[in-house]
């Protein structure tokens, strides 16, 4: 099976919609530092491929690069694929038991807390507001609104726990929505050097698509490409709260040479994986 | 992920970020993070493995718990964790330390090297 390796695009997305770029608030890395990786950690990446043969000499497989879009402040990416979905659906159910448990203590009237309006409306409220807030993703082009996923997501912060909205001006600290790769192109692409492609893992504990190529290692040399990134910006207008759609763009390098290509357990070509003593 | 347990070392396979670039954090991408910080202020830790198939997880923040007393807390309805804690008073520098559990290796790896909170005015 060929190598797999995975170039990570880290985006600090509150800082990067404030800034309206992604330069100087990305950290790119992969997982070929001890093939001679170059720039991990910060926004100009230099992926090593060692492509021609092993150090026995045979012929090694193709590379294959996958990318993996992260955010700073987003939710970890091994928590799973439903976690907004589940987490917003429970909340929704745990509101109507509470409004139920309501319709109890008015009817008993305890503690002879309901003796007007005011405070039926005062209970509702706080329960109301423990709901959460619901936000929908606006399609790029035509403003259309629609949800995140298959269903209504609600806004957490960072913890996974639903924030309340003390004022619409105001944008609460808030769980930025992982940041996507909509394409990549370039120079090494233009050059028919890597071919990448977009597709649908069977992985349910990732976020399904993810961006991969394969590459012709037999034209050693440093070629540059471009990242299409789509951010999610939070903003409430005509009394909805919408993730609005960002693009933005960045570039990485790969240096494809004649090394040989390593293992990384065995630090070495083709071998016996080193194996505990028992 | 490979890296750290090849060479049972965190030193150069593991890289810090934070949110707070803005205010003044410092060493973003590196081993040594330095976050700006205040009294009050909530702080979160998560990790993520550059193999998305390894496993790995925050064991212990050892810090001085005058400052700062970060506990373990788990995603709802997962066993996927993150540590939390809040700032307790104003801090000028304060160096800690991550211990992580890394694949099915039993015992944790500490960081190599220093993380640091660091006072506004510091």
């Amino acid at each position: 099976m060929s190598q797999q390796l995975a170039i990570i695009l880290m985006v600090d997305v509150e800082a990067a919609l404030k800034d309206n770029t992604l330069e100087g608030n990305t950290y790119l890395f992969d997982n070929m530092k001890l093939q001679g990786s170059e720039g991990l950690g910060t926004g100009k990446l230099i992926s090593a491929i060692n492509g021609i043969s092993y150090y026995d000499g045979s012929q090694a497989d193709k590379q294959i690069l996958n990318w993996l879009p992260y955010g700073v402040g987003s939710l970890p990416p091994t928590l799973p694929k439903s976690f907004l979905a589940d987490k917003s659906k429970n909340s929704d159910l745990n509101t109507i038991e509470d409004f139920k448990a309501l319709a109890e203590r008015i009817e008993t009237n305890e503690n002879s807390q309901f003796t007007d309006i005011a405070s039926v409306v005062e209970e509702l409220k706080k329960i109301s507001s423990s709901a959460g807030v619901k936000a929908k993703v606006q399609s790029k082009f035509q403003g259309i609104l629609h949800d995140l996923g298959i269903s209504e997501h609600k806004i957490m912060d960072i913890t996974g726990e639903l924030i309340t909205i003390e004022s619409e001006g105001k944008i609460p600290e808030i769980n930025s929505l992982t940041p996507i790769i909509t394409g990549i192109s370039g120079e090494a692409v233009d050059k028919n050097i890597i071919y990448p492609a977009a597709y649908g893992s069977p992985d349910m504990v990732t976020d399904g698509w993810y961006w991969s190529a394969s590459v012709d290692t037999y034209r050693p040399g440093t070629y540059a490409y471009t990242m299409d990134v789509q951010l999610y910006k939070l903003s409430h207008s005509d009394g909805q709260w919408r993730w609005i759609p960002v693009h933005m763009r960045c570039e990485a390098y790969i240096r494809i040479t004649n090394d040989f290509k390593k293992n990384g357990f065995t630090n070495a070509g083709v071998g016996s994986l080193p194996l505990p003593i028992i | 992920m490979v890296g750290a347990l090849a060479t049972d070392s965190l030193s150069g396979q593991v890289y810090f970020m934070d949110t707070n670039k803005a205010n003044g954090s410092t060493n973003q991408g590196t081993e040594n993070l330095k976050t700006v910080v205040e009294a009050g202020d909530r702080l979160v830790w998560t990790v993520i493995s550059l193999e998305c198939e390894a496993y790995a997880a925050i064991d212990e923040i050892v810090i001085d718990e005058d400052y700062c007393k970060p506990e373990k807390k788990t995603y709802e309805g997962t066993d996927v964790s993150y540590w939390i804690g809040t700032v307790k008073k104003d801090v000028k520098i304060i160096p800690y330390n991550i211990k992580f559990k890394a694949g099915t290796r039993a015992e944790p790896i500490t960081t190599a090297s220093s993380l640091y909170l660091v006072g506004k005015d510091a």
